[in-house]
C-alpha cells in the first residue's frame, strides 16, 4: 500500500514543500527504510514515528516500510515531518483512508506518547504549502495562532496522534484553536534581554542624539566614537524607542524570518524594528549567518529592516568585520555551499561604538602617541569605516547638562521625515535617502547651485572619496527631511559633513 | 696630531674591513672624539667616542644649532608649534636638530625643510640624530623624511650599521640631541618621556633649556610646564631663542600668526572666542554660542577657511 503526505522544510528563511511517501511492503522482512537526503532529526523520526503510534494504541506494520522524501535532491532538516510520516504510515497501512489526506499539508514533531510538538518556522512553513495548493493544513497546537496568519488555508490545529486520526475520519470535531496568543509582548524582533532605554533619560550629548536620529531617518550607518562611560551604549539602546513602526509588507517579511529562525512569533505579525546587538566574540556564521548543517540566518538578517548595534567594534574579529562588508553593499547576504547557494535578505541600519583609541580617552585628554592610535585604528579596515556616513565624537556631558527630549518626540520627527522621503521616492526603487544610488544622486537629491559649489569647496578641503561626497550629500537629505523642508541648506550640508569627521584619526 | 687621526681610522677600519667597505659604498664619514671638528666639545660628559655621519652638507654642524623635541602624542597646537617654530629658526639661519620621532620630532624638522631655501648661501639645514644603525629607518613612516634630510643636512648616529631600534638607546641618543644643540626647545611633553631625558642632558650640559608653557588640561603640556617650573625658560617668544644664541636681532617678533584670508562672520568670532585656545567638542561649542547646530557647522567652517582653527578626531581645534 502506498500513501503520499504534503509536508514541508525549511530552507534558509525560506520553506520548501516536500513529499512524505509511505509504502507499506505486502511481503519482506519487518524494516523502516528512510531515504530522501534526510538529516539526523529526520532520520531519528522512525524512533518517534513508531513509538508514537504504538502508544496511541494503533497498530504498527510489522512489514517492510519504505519512506520516501520528495523531490531527493532537497536536504531535509527538521523534526517538522515526524507528523507526515506517521500519517502516511497509518494510511499506507490502511487505518487511515487516503482520501482525508488530499489537499492537506502536515506539520508537526511527535513525541514517544503520540503527543504532538510545536516546530520552528510555521509561518514560513504553512505559506509555502498555501503556495503549493494546500487548502488545509494540520499543525501542532502550538503553532496554530502563528499559522494563522497565513490567509487562505485552513488551519486544523493537533494535540496527539490518536485525536488527529479521529478528526481526520470525522469521528469527533477538531480542537478550538487557541483563541488569543499567550504572550504577545515577547514577541518584539530584539536580541534577547537587550534593554530599551528612553532617550528623554539621557543626558546631554545633542551631537550624537542627532547623528542618532539622522541614522534611523534616513537609513545611514553611524559609527559613534567616545571614551568609555560616554554614553555610546546608551544612546544605541535607545534605537529601538525611535525606529519607526515596520509597514505591513515589511512586518509579514520580518516575521518571516524570524520564525523560520526558530523564534517564538505567537499569533501577530511582528510590529517593532528588529534590534540586534551581538557580543563581540561572534563568529561570522553568527553575524552573516550559514554554520554547518542547515545554513542559518545570522545577526545580520535577523536585523534586516531594523538595527543592527556592534558594542565595541574593535574589539570583534576583523576577518568576521569584513563579512559584513558585502551585505552592507547590496543588502542580502550570500551563502554558497557546495550543492546550494541561498540568499538571505540582511537590509539593516548599521550602528557601532569604539574607543577612539587605547587610553580611550580621546581627545583632549589622550596620552596616546600616534603610533599607538594607528595600530589601534588598524583594527578597523578602511574599507568598512568608509561604509559609515555618520561618524560622530560622543562628547562626555557634563553632570548638569540636561535631559534630552523624549524618544516620542524624536520619533515623530523621525515619522515624518520618513514619510517625506516614501512620497519623494514613490517611482524610485529605494525609499531611504541613504539608499539612493551614487547614478541618482543629482537628480534624486538636487542642490541649489550655491549649496552645491560650497559642498563641493567642503569636499576639497577634506579629501572626501566620491563615496564620501555622495554619503554627505543623502545625510544632509536626511537632516533637511527632518527639518521638513524641501530645500537642503548650506547649514544641513555642513552639519552633514561635520558628520562624518575623521574621528580614528 | 694628524698621524693619530689616521691611525685611529686605519685601526676602525683594520678592525672590521667589513665595516670600512659599506662605510665607502654608503658615502659614510666617521667623525672621531679627537678630531678638532668633532660636533660635541670634550669637555662634555658621556660624549660617544665617535659619530657615524651621512648627508649631503656636513656644513650645516658649523651653523649655529638648536635642538627641538617633545613627545611623540602630540596635539595639532603642539605639531602646528614645532612646525612654525622649526621654520622660524631654519629662515634666521639656525641648523634644527631632532631625534626624527613621529610627532614633535618630524614635525620640527618637516617646518625647518619648508623654509630650507630661503637663504642659500648660509649653511643652516636639518640634523636627524639616530638611535639605530644609519642604514636603518625607524620609525617606518618617516622614510621620505629621512631622504629629504639626508639630502639638505645630515643624519648622526653612534652605532654601526644593522643596530636595530631598541628601548634602552632611545635615552641614551638623547644625550647626543642635547649636546648638539647649542639651545635646546621642549615644546610638548608629557609628564614621563623621552624628551624629559633631552631636558635633563641640556641642564647637565649648560645648555640654556626652553619650554612651551600648556594648558593644564593638556597632558601633553604636562612636561613642559614641569620644566618650567624646575627653571626652564618658557617659550613666549621664538625671538628669544634667537637672543640665547648670541644672534640678538632687537625686536621681538612674536609668532606668526594666520592672518586672516578675509573677514569672519559675526558666528565665527563667537566660535573663535568660545574655543578661547583650546580644542572643544562641537556639543559645547553649541552651549557655549548658543548657536543651533546648522549655524554652528557654518561657523566652524569659516573659522577652518579663514585658518583660525583645524578639525581634527572630532574637535576643533584654534590654530
Amino acid at each position: 500500500m502506498l500513501a503520499s503526505v504534503r509536508s514541508a522544510v525549511l530552507v534558509g528563511v525560506d520553506a520548501h514543500p516536500v513529499h512524505v511517501e509511505v509504502h507499506v511492503a505486502s511481503h519482506g522482512l519487518p524494516a523502516y527504510n528512510l531515504v530522501g537526503l534526510p538529516d539526523a532529526a529526520v532520520r531519528e523520526a522512525r524512533e518517534r514515528v513508531r513509538a508514537a503510534i504504538l502508544s496511541s494504541g494503533l497498530e504498527w506494520p510489522q512489514r517492510r516500510i519504505t519512506v520516501n522524501l520528495a523531490p531527493s535532491g532537497l536536504r531535509k532538516t527538521g523534526a517538522g515531518l515526524d507528523l507526515p510520516a506517521a500519517l502516511g504510515v497509518l494510511a499506507a497501512n490502511g487505518a487511515l483512508p487516503e482520501t482525508v489526506l488530499e489537499g492537506v499539508g502536515v506539520i508537526g514533531e511527535l513525541g514517544l506518547d503520540g503527543s504532538i510538538r510545536s516546530v520552528p518556522g510555521t509561518l514560513v512553513l504553512v505559506d509555502a504549502l498555501r503556495q503549493a495548493g494546500a487548502t488545509s493544513v494540520l499543525i501542532p497546537m502550538g503553532n496554530a495562532a502563528e499559522a494563522a496568519l497565513v490567509g487562505g488555508v485552513r488551519i486544523l490545529p493537533c494535540r496527539s496522534l490518536a485525536e488527529t486520526r479521529a478528526c481526520l475520519k470525522d469521528e469527533s470535531p477538531w480542537p478550538d484553536p487557541p483563541s488569543q496568543p499567550a504572550e504577545p509582548t515577547a514577541t518584539t524582533p530584539h536580541t534577547p534581554d537587550a534593554p530599551v532605554v528612553e532617550l528623554g533619560d539621557v543626558r546631554g550629548l545633542p551631537g550624537a542624539r542627532r547623528a542618532l536620529e539622522v541614522a534611523v531617518a534616513g537609513g545611514h550607518h553611524l559609527l559613534l566614537v567616545g571614551p568609555p562611560g560616554a554614553g555610546k551604549t546608551l544612546l544605541a539602546q535607545c534605537l529601538p524607542s525611535i525606529l519607526p513602526p515596520l509597514t505591513d509588507d515589511e512586518a509579514l517579511e520580518v516575521t518571516k524570518i524570524h520564525s523560520a529562525a526558530g523564534h517564538p512569533v505567537g499569533g501577530a505579525l511582528l510590529r517593532s524594528r528588529p534590534f540586534r546587538a551581538p557580543h563581540h566574540t561572534a563568529s561570522a556564521a553568527a553575524l552573516v549567518g550559514g554554520g554547518s548543517g542547515r545554513p542559518r540566518p545570522g545577526e545580520a538578517t535577523l536585523a534586516h529592516r531594523g538595527a543592527l548595534f556592534l558594542d565595541e567594534l574593535g574589539e570583534f574579529t576583523p576577518r568576521v568585520l569584513d563579512a559584513l562588508r558585502q551585505p552592507l553593499e547590496e543588502r542580502v547576504v550570500r551563502i554558497s555551499r557546495q550543492h546550494s547557494a541561498l540568499t538571505f535578505p540582511a537590509d539593516f541600519l548599521l550602528v557601532a561604538s569604539t574607543n577612539p583609541c587605547p587610553c580611550g580617552l580621546g581627545p583632549p585628554g589622550c596620552t596616546c602617541n600616534e603610533a599607538l592610535r594607528a595600530r589601534y585604528r588598524r583594527r578597523l579596515s578602511g574599507p568598512l569605516v568608509d561604509r559609515f556616513d555618520l561618524r560622530v565624537a560622543v562628547g562626555t556631558a557634563p553632570p548638569d547638562a540636561a535631559l534630552g527630549p523624549p524618544s516620542a518626540e524624536v520619533a515623530a520627527r523621525v515619522a515624518q521625515a520618513v514619510t517625506r522621503q516614501r512620497a519623494r521616492y514613490r517611482n524610485a526603487a529605494w525609499r531611504r535617502n541613504a539608499a539612493v544610488p551614487a547614478g541618482a544622486l543629482l537628480s534624486g537629491i538636487p542642490l541649489s547651485e550655491e549649496v552645491d559649489r560650497i559642498l563641493s569647496e567642503a569636499a576639497r578641503r577634506r579629501q572626501w572619496s566620491g563615496r564620501g561626497l555622495a554619503g554627505v550629500r543623502r545625510v544632509a537629505r536626511t537632516l533637511a527631511d527632518l527639518d521638513d523642508t524641501d530645500d537642503v541648506t548650506v547649514g544641513h550640508v555642513l552639519l552633514a559633513a561635520g558628520m562624518r569627521e575623521d574621528v580614528l584619526a | 696630531m694628524n698621524g693619530d687621526l689616521s691611525t685611529d681610522r686605519a685601526l676602525a677600519a683594520r678592525g672590521s674591513p667589513g665595516l670600512a667597505r659599506t662605510m665607502a659604498r654608503r658615502g659614510t664619514r666617521m667623525l672621531l672624539a679627537s678630531d678638532p671638528d668633532f660636533p660635541i666639545s670634550d669637555d662634555l660628559p658621556q660624549r660617544p667616542g665617535r659619530l657615524f655621519m651621512e648627508g649631503d652638507r656636513p656644513e650645516v654642524l658649523r651653523a649655529p644649532r638648536v635642538a627641538i623635541v617633545g613627545t611623540r602624542a602630540a596635539t595639532p597646537h603642539g605639531l602646528a608649534d614645532a612646525r612654525a617654530l622649526g621654520a622660524f629658526l631654519a629662515g634666521a639661519g639656525v641648523s634644527v636638530v631632532s631625534g626624527l620621532a613621529i610627532g614633535i620630532d618630524g614635525a620640527a624638522h618637516h617646518g625647518a625643510l619648508a623654509a630650507a631655501g630661503v637663504r642659500g648661501d648660509d649653511p643652516a639645514g636639518p640634523i636627524g640624530v639616530v638611535a639605530t644603525g644609519l642604514d636603518i629607518v625607524y620609525p617606518r613612516r618617516h622614510a621620505t623624511l629621512f631622504e629629504r634630510v639626508r639630502r639638505h643636512g645630515v643624519l648622526l648616529g653612534e652605532h654601526s650599521f644593522g643596530v636595530p631600534p631598541g628601548r634602552a638607546r632611545f635615552p641614551v641618543r638623547n644625550r647626543i640631541i642635547a649636546a648638539l644643540g647649542d639651545v635646546v626647545v621642549v615644546v610638548e611633553a608629557t609628564s614621563k618621556g623621552g624628551s624629559r631625558i633631552t631636558a635633563d642632558r641640556a641642564l647637565d650640559y649648560g645648555r640654556p633649556v626652553f619650554a612651551m608653557p600648556g594648558s593644564r588640561r593638556n597632558p601633553a603640556a604636562a612636561g613642559c610646564n614641569a620644566l618650567i617650573a624646575d627653571g626652564a625658560q618658557p617659550l613666549l617668544d621664538p625671538s628669544d631663542i634667537l637672543l640665547a644664541l648670541g644672534m640678538t636681532q632687537g625686536v621681538r617678533r612674536g609668532w606668526s600668526n594666520p592672518t586672516p584670508k578675509r573677514s569672519m562672520t559675526s558666528a565665527a568670532v563667537l566660535v573663535h572666542r568660545a574655543l578661547a585656545g583650546e580644542p572643544a567638542h562641537p556639543d559645547e561649542l553649541a552651549v557655549r554660542t548658543g548657536l543651533p547646530p546648522g549655524e554652528l557647522a557654518v561657523a566652524v567652517e569659516d573659522l577652518v577657511d579663514a585658518g583660525f582653527a583645524e578639525r581634527s578626531r572630532g574637535f576643533v581645534w584654534p590654530t
